[in-house]
């Protein structure tokens, strides 16, 4: 877990960098007729986040030449990976479903997907809870409480028939 | 305090309304499901039905969300105890007594401990929101943006100096949140801020879909990477001989109940919330209780502190939101944004401009509370049972809700993507002990620290001094840098000690 402390350390110090660049940019001091900039606090913060994340880092890297990274334990546990791939995968295609063909169905097919070929779960259960929960969140939600949920760029050709 | 009196009594008959009864009930079924459910925590809980209450009257949308809260509460434990899978992160400490003491055969009585050590600390929290927040927010109403602004370098230095974590990982992610909450348009100056000329950037980022990635997909990251163990025990009814039971041992075991009821109020005040309020209750209990060798075998004891504080903090983490706009816990966070897209801003002018709102809420936390502690009495099997569905039906569905709750906040499609980013980083967070109520805290307070801080300046011509102008900014900030650099204070005064004692 050493490694992947250091890793995301060194992520948050370039993003503080990116951060105070545009601080800088749209001016972080005082401005005597305006009073502070627009860049004034985010240049506090992301000096902030610089100075704790080299700190941060240069302790890392110290502790690391001393003991290095031998009986360390790994970010995601053994076996742990897969899993979380299994679900970050599908849920990332069912967001690019959803500006195709509209919120509702692409839950559907992203039920559908998980429950029978992660979940290995019998037909029948995954066909009625994949069709029967997007209808009744449909209910809810565009028909009851009338906030609309995305129809997609499809919208006007995939829809429920009430 | 007669008037006070009055006042809460109009607001349970509010919130004695029978349709606001109904919402409350459906909000607490709702907040035990939630709080059973692995996966989906109150905080995200709470965002996702915010799109709902919109349409309802402010004191409907808050008892609903509120309920959800206090059903959450609840709800963490039944699985805690039966299952041995906390359904939300307070309750993790609830597994290391109540899940021996169930297994022992006595399922219904570490219930009936868990809910009525709830109850108390419940009733204590809202004991102190109904008598001491009108007094809050009567003293509160003098601050300026440069009291404001030091009430809020106070709740950081909080979490910096008394959680217990990494300080440089907790300050990252308190910078990190309000970096988020600037992205977008500057409130003052109009410009655009860190959008790099990204028009879906413009929009910044909402903490609401920040909440249900973080908390939401993150934990759900976790459970699947550590795969959901079932470890079924029998029974989980609850008796009335088991009740009986229940009070004695309350009666008996009072010191763990009255610590961990001072514990949570404390760490709802503070801020700090529920999940570490449970964890530090345990360890104190622990620690001071006369048969400490019991506990993790199923000691009463053990039970009945982490639940009392849970709770307790729940309910006090109310206090500071209503009178100052500082909310106690990310749950919390998230109910006061609900009251911000409601159109109210919590802080003490709350409680003169909409008095029948904030007592209405305050009457609702009392009913709630109750109401809440019967249904679980009642149903905590049936409760249970939701648990015995696969987790590979329940996880998608979990997944496509989080979802309808990003995309309603703001109706964009985008903000269902960052809700995936967040969850990531959520998941990497939790691993790695960054701390993520600060980051939500921060996210959610960013514009309202910045404009305060800003408007100081501008009072003040530029000079920073004013940021500690006598009388009420100077020692709310000294105390702030106390709690920052507690930790190294109290090694200087641990050191003094241990060179005079045994000298």
């Amino acid at each position: 877990m050493r490694k992947a402390n250091l890793g995301v350390a060194i992520f948050l110090f370039v993003l503080g960098a990116i951060v105070m660049y545009d601080a800088v940019r749209l001016g972080f001091r005082w401005d005597p007729g305006f009073g502070p900039g627009a860049g004034y606090l985010p240049f506090y913060l992301s000096l902030g986040v610089l100075i704790c994340t080299a700190i941060f880092i240069v302790k890392q890297v110290i502790q690391l030449s001393k003991i290095g990274i031998v009986g360390d334990k790994p970010l995601i546990q053994e076996g742990g990976l897969k899993p979380i791939l299994w679900v970050l995968l599908p849920s990332t295609a069912m967001v690019i479903l959803i500006s195709i063909i509209g919120l509702h169905f692409a839950a559907f097919v992203f039920l559908l997907f998980y429950m029978r070929v992660v979940g290995k779960i019998g037909w029948l259960e995954c066909a009625l809870v994949s069709i029967l929960m997007p209808i009744g969140l449909y209910v809810v939600f565009d028909r009851l409480f009338l906030i609309p949920l995305p129809d997609g760029m499809l919208g006007n050709y995939i829809k429920l028939p009430f | 305090m007669a008037e006070n009196f009055h006042n809460l009594m109009m607001g349970i008959s509010v919130s004695m309304q029978p349709y606001n009864f109904m919402i409350a009930m459906i909000g607490l079924v709702l907040g035990v499901i939630v709080g059973v459910l692995p996966g989906l925590g109150g905080a995200n809980g709470v965002a996702i039905l915010i799109p709902l209450t919109v349409a309802m009257q402010p004191v409907s949308g808050i008892i609903l969300l509120a309920s959800i809260y206090w059903g959450a509460l609840y709800g963490g434990s039944i699985t805690s105890i039966l299952f041995n899978i906390p359904g939300e992160p307070w309750s993790v400490a609830t597994t290391f007594d109540g899940y021996p003491m169930a297994k022992k055969g006595h399922a219904g009585k570490a219930l009936v401990l868990s809910f009525f050590s709830h109850f108390v600390g419940a009733v204590l929290g809202v004991i102190m929101l109904s008598f001491f927040a009108p007094v809050i927010a009567n003293f509160a109403l003098r601050f300026g943006p440069a009291e404001i602004f030091s009430v809020m370098v106070l709740t950081f230095s909080a979490f910096v100096g008394l959680s217990g974590k990494d300080p440089l990982k907790t300050c990252v992610a308190i910078f990190l949140g309000f970096i988020l909450s600037a992205v977008g348009m500057d409130i003052v100056t109009g410009q655009l801020r860190l959008t790099f000329g990204s028009i879906d950037l413009m929009g910044g980022f909402n903490f609401i879909v920040a909440v249900i990635g973080l908390f939401g997909l993150g934990e759900i990251f976790l459970t699947v990477e550590e795969g959901l163990k079932l470890d079924s025990t029998e029974g989980g009814k609850v008796t009335f001989k088991d009740m009986a039971w229940g009070v004695k041992e309350l009666l008996i075991e009072w010191k763990a109940l009255l610590l961990g009821c001072v514990i949570g109020c404390w760490m709802g005040l503070k801020p700090g919330g529920a999940t570490p309020a449970s964890f530090m209750a345990y360890g104190f209990a622990k620690q001071g209780h006369r048969k400490s060798e019991e506990f993790g075998f199923g000691a009463s004891a053990g039970i009945i502190a982490p639940e009392a504080a849970a709770h307790g903090a729940g309910t006090s983490a109310a206090l500071p939101m209503i009178t100052l706009g500082i909310p106690g816990s990310p749950t919390m966070a998230v109910i006061m944004g609900g009251l911000m897209i409601f159109g109210l801003l919590p802080g003490p002018m709350l409680f003169v401009e909409h008095p029948d709102f904030v007592w209405g809420f305050i009457g609702s936390c009392w009913i709630g509370n109750f109401i809440g502690l019967l249904v679980v009495l009642a149903f905590a099997p049936l409760f249970a049972a939701i648990l015995k569905v696969r987790f590979a039906i329940i996880m998608p569905i979990i997944i496509y809700v989080c979802a309808i709750g990003a995309y309603a906040v703001n109706n964009r499609v985008i903000d269902i993507y960052y809700m995936i980013g967040f969850g990531v980083v959520g998941y990497l967070f939790k691993k790695l002990d960054y701390p993520l109520a600060p980051l939500v805290l921060a996210l959610v307070l960013g514009d309202m620290a910045e404009s305060a801080l800003r408007q100081a300046l501008l009072i003040s011509g530029g000079s920073p001094i004013v940021l500690i102008k006598p009388p009420i900014a100077l020692p709310i900030m000294i105390a702030g840098l106390v709690i920052f650099f507690w930790p190294t204070i109290s090694g200087i005064i641990k050191k003094r000690r241990l060179k005079v004692g045994p000298g």
